[in-house]
This record gives structure tokens, C-alpha cells and sequence, in this order.
């Protein structure tokens, strides 16, 4: 007998968070508050997404789990353990053999399914706070429908800087009515949310919210008609290791060179790449 | 074999969550409703349902002919609180409840307000028939281009649920189950664009 429940969690927490992520469901795009519970990693560090997680799982699920596009890191890993160990089911690396993905700052390379679920972890579910730090009162506003303090964040950035700086976490408006964060992914992820075939549940532990995206929903990122919006231009560059283009990359210094070089960021996508390319060269050799 | 409050109530979600988020879509409970060993004299998909959301923190109504033994069993067994119909963020419309009932329940059914719209009322409607046949043609958050679903439920639910939902984000949401365990949601995004009548 294991000294953990079945996904950590009692029953009556999971209830709590499948409540809230089934009204999250019905209303697109709004935070539902939840009774965030105390986790075994510390608030910020994908509370939300793992709690998400855990009232999902069931023992037919395949896991994977990453941190900004990797698989192996830290937070990614004690997590993938984390459900492991109290759950007994199988993790993978491989996007498409996935039903569950949980993931932070990053939607994989290759396009969701229909059978797989999405869960995004978010540091900071309210796409008003930075100019409003009261509760009540982004409320109201998302009650009201009052974003143009959205636009103008986004004015004021282009005021400054010739266009709209969000690195990460670019605001969209949901289903035409809710303007909604997206998680810290990058622009380029951006686009992948719009009409998904697949569910994305968003969780903030620390904040105690639970939002979802259905799937075929309508998902647009906030720009103006004479400022559009773009995502992070990889032209020019290829992955270092399989050659991909058109990829979110990262950029790396050489240390001894001094040259820049980019490698794809989700790495599993990079490494089925790179294994694909391995096993087309070794046909020749064979003949 | 018993129903594991664990494994199948969690299987049950999935298919609960994945109709949902895909309205339209029909799920059945029937692998999990057989294993329920108490009698309980609703639909068993309904109590499977019932086990999955309803606990301490929160309020139901039954609506149904026998509900003073249904309402005190549900108690009983969730230790949900039984609150009035238009209090209620579960309510359970039962087969023998008929049209009026049904009608009258979905009018006094909470659909939040625009600050809080997460605090209105899940209906969960037992329903003479759900199946794919022709019937009715949705469109919303959820379906690719169209979906048909066929839902027999005696009364003007669609009427009534229409005025409901007109000023989104408020709204109640519907979930159908039928005797054969089948199990379609229509939460409050999902337009009901044509009836055919058949």
C-alpha cells in the first residue's frame, strides 16, 4: 500500500478543482476562484498546473511534462516525479503519445490532438494587474468589459518603443468577450490557443485560479489595426542541432568563439528530429 | 463490484469534462453507473454524477416527485447542503419531475452576475433520450463548425434556457443524462441554432 493517495490529493480536493475547472469550461476565458491547496513544491512554481494535473489523472494516462520547451529540467522533472510516484502512471517525452501535458511558458511544436489536454501553469492569471493592483476592481472591469487599460498598456509600449515589447504573456481576448493571460508563453505560442483541438486548462496556485480555453475557441491577441501583432521573427535562423526552422529557438553565446547560434527550444521536438535523422542516414549504410 | 469512489469517479470526470468542453459530444456513464450498489431511485448516472461534484461545500435541489427521500439520501451520502432552488449550484431535475417543474426550475435557476458569473447553477436534467440522431444543431466554444445532438425532455428547457443565457457571461449550465447512461452538456456558450423536428 502507498502512503499517498491515489494523485496525492483527497477526493475532496480534487472535487474542488474539478468543480471550478468545469465552470472555467462553460464560461471561457474567466477566472474561477478555487480553494488553492498547500503543495509539496513551493507557490510559483506550478502549484496551479499541478493541481490541474493531479485532479485529472487517471491510472490510463501518459504523461509529460515541461519547463519552457524542456522536458528535463528541474521544475519539470520533480513534478513528472511528483505524479509519478503517487499515481503510477507512465511519462513520456513524446508529445503526440501524451493525454496529458502539463507545461510551463511553452504549447509544444507539434499540433495538439483531440484526445490530449493542455495544462498551462501561470505565475499571474490577471491580464490587468500590472495597472490595476486591486482584486475588486479587475473584477468589475472584466464584468464590465472595461480593457481599454489592455490597450493601453499596449499603446504606451509602442509609444515607447516603436511596438508592442510583451515578451511573453501577450493579452487575448477569449471568445470575444474575456480579456484573458495567456501564461507566460511567447508570442509565437500565441496563435497555437486560437481554435486548439485540444482542451487547455490554465492554473494559478499562488492565486487561486482556474481558467480554461475550449477547444474551437476563438482566441485573438490583442493589437491594433495599424500595429499588428507579430510573433518573435526566427527568419534566418536554424536549429544548431537538427536544423529545424520556423521554431521558437533559443539563442546561445560560443563560449570560446564568441558566435551566436540558436537551438529549438521544445526539446523533444529537436531530439525526434534529430533521431528521425539518424535512422534515414543509416538506411544508405545498410545498402 | 462496487464503484470506486477513487478510479471511476475519476473516469467519470473525464468523460464529464470532455463532453463539456466539446458540446455535443455524448459520453456513457454506464461502466460506472452498474458498479453503484446502493438503490437510489434516480438514474444511476445521475448519483455517479451527484458523488463526483456535491460535498460539504456546497448546496443542491432535487426536483422530483420523490424529492424528500432522494434529498435526504444525497445529504446523506455528500453531506451537501439543501438549500432552495434558486440558492442552489447543483440542481437535480429528475425524470418524474415534469414539464412545469422543469420549466420552473431552470426560471429560478442562479446565473450570477457579471462579476461573478461562476456562481450560477449546473442543471443536471434527466432526460428521456440523448443520442446523436438529428435533432438539435449547435455552435459555440467547443464545436468545430456544427454539432447535432438529440436531447427528448418533455418542456420548453430550450426557451427558458435561451432567456438564461442572453447575457453572457451569466447563464446556467446543462447536463442531459438518460436511462442508457448517455450524458451530453450544453453549457451556457453553446447556441442552440436549429431544431429539427423529427
Amino acid at each position: 500500500m502507498s502512503a499517498y493517495n491515489f494523485a496525492f490529493f483527497d477526493e475532496g480536493s480534487k472535487r474542488e478543482i474539478r468543480r471550478a475547472t468545469l465552470k472555467a469550461i462553460a464560461i471561457p476565458g474567466y477566472q474561477v476562484p478555487f480553494a488553492s491547496r498547500e503543495m509539496p513544491i513551493a507557490r510559483g512554481w506550478g502549484t496551479g498546473g499541478l493541481q490541474l494535473t493531479l485532479s485529472l489523472v487517471g491510472k490510463e494516462d501518459v504523461l509529460k511534462v515541461i519547463d519552457q520547451g524542456s522536458d528535463e529540467s528541474v521544475n519539470a522533472v520533480n513534478i513528472k516525479k511528483l505524479v509519478g510516484k503517487t499515481t503510477g502512471i507512465r511519462a513520456t517525452e513524446e508529445t503526440s503519445e501524451a493525454t496529458l501535458i502539463q507545461s510551463r511558458h511553452r504549447i509544444p511544436e507539434i499540433p495538439l490532438s483531440e484526445g490530449q489536454i493542455l495544462v498551462l501553469q501561470v505565475p499571474l492569471p490577471e491580464p490587468l494587474r500590472a495597472y490595476e493592483s486591486s482584486e475588486l476592481v479587475t473584477k468589475k472591469l472584466h464584468g464590465e468589459r472595461e480593457y481599454s487599460g489592455a490597450w493601453l498598456m499596449l499603446f504606451e509600449q509602442i509609444m515607447r518603443y516603436g511596438n508592442m515589447s510583451t515578451g511573453a504573456d501577450h493579452p487575448v481576448l477569449v471568445h470575444d468577450r474575456y480579456v484573458m493571460a495567456p501564461s507566460p508563453i511567447p508570442r509565437f505560442d500565441n496563435p497555437k490557443m486560437n481554435r486548439s483541438e485540444a482542451l487547455i486548462l490554465l492554473g494559478a496556485g499562488r492565486e487561486k485560479k482556474v481558467y480554461a480555453v475550449p477547444p474551437h475557441t476563438q482566441v485573438v491577441s490583442l493589437a491594433f489595426d495599424d500595429y499588428l501583432f507579430q510573433t518573435e521573427s526566427s527568419a534566418g535562423n536554424s536549429c544548431k542541432l537538427c536544423g529545424a526552422t520556423d521554431v521558437f529557438m533559443d539563442e546561445f553565446v560560443h563560449e570560446e568563439t564568441g558566435e551566436t547560434y540558436h537551438q529549438c527550444n521544445d526539446t523533444s521536438y529537436c531530439l525526434s528530429r534529430l533521431n528521425r535523422k539518424v535512422l534515414h542516414q543509416e538506411v544508405p549504410l545498410n545498402g | 463490484m462496487s464503484l470506486d469512489t477513487v478510479h471511476d469517479i475519476q473516469i467519470a470526470y473525464r468523460k464529464l469534462l470532455n463532453s463539456m468542453a466539446r458540446p455535443g459530444v455524448i459520453s456513457n456513464l454506464e461502466e460506472q453507473a452498474k458498479k453503484l450498489e446502493i438503490e437510489v431511485g434516480c438514474n444511476p448516472s445521475t448519483m455517479v454524477l451527484a458523488l463526483m461534484l456535491l460535498d460539504t461545500e456546497v448546496t443542491f435541489h432535487v426536483v422530483s416527485q420523490r424529492a424528500a427521500q432522494i434529498t435526504k439520501l444525497l445529504n446523506q451520502l455528500t453531506y451537501a447542503k439543501v438549500v432552495e432552488v434558486e440558492q442552489a449550484q447543483y440542481i437535480f431535475v429528475l425524470n418524474d419531475a415534469g414539464s412545469v417543474e422543469l420549466e420552473k426550475a431552470l426560471e429560478m435557476a442562479k446565473t450570477g452576475d457579471l462579476n461573478n458569473p461562476h456562481e450560477s447553477a449546473t442543471v443536471i436534467v434527466e432526460a428521456d433520450v440523448v443520442s446523436g440522431d438529428s435533432g438539435l444543431l449547435l455552435k459555440g466554444p467547443g464545436i468545430k463548425t456544427g454539432s447535432v445532438v438529440h436531447v427528448k425532455r418533455s418542456g420548453d428547457w430550450i426557451g427558458i434556457r435561451e432567456q438564461k443565457n442572453a447575457e453572457f457571461p451569466t447563464g446556467i449550465d446543462l447536463v442531459f443524462v438518460d436511462p442508457n447512461h448517455q450524458l451530453v452538456c450544453l453549457p451556457r456558450t453553446t447556441q442552440i441554432v436549429e431544431q429539427v423536428i423529427g
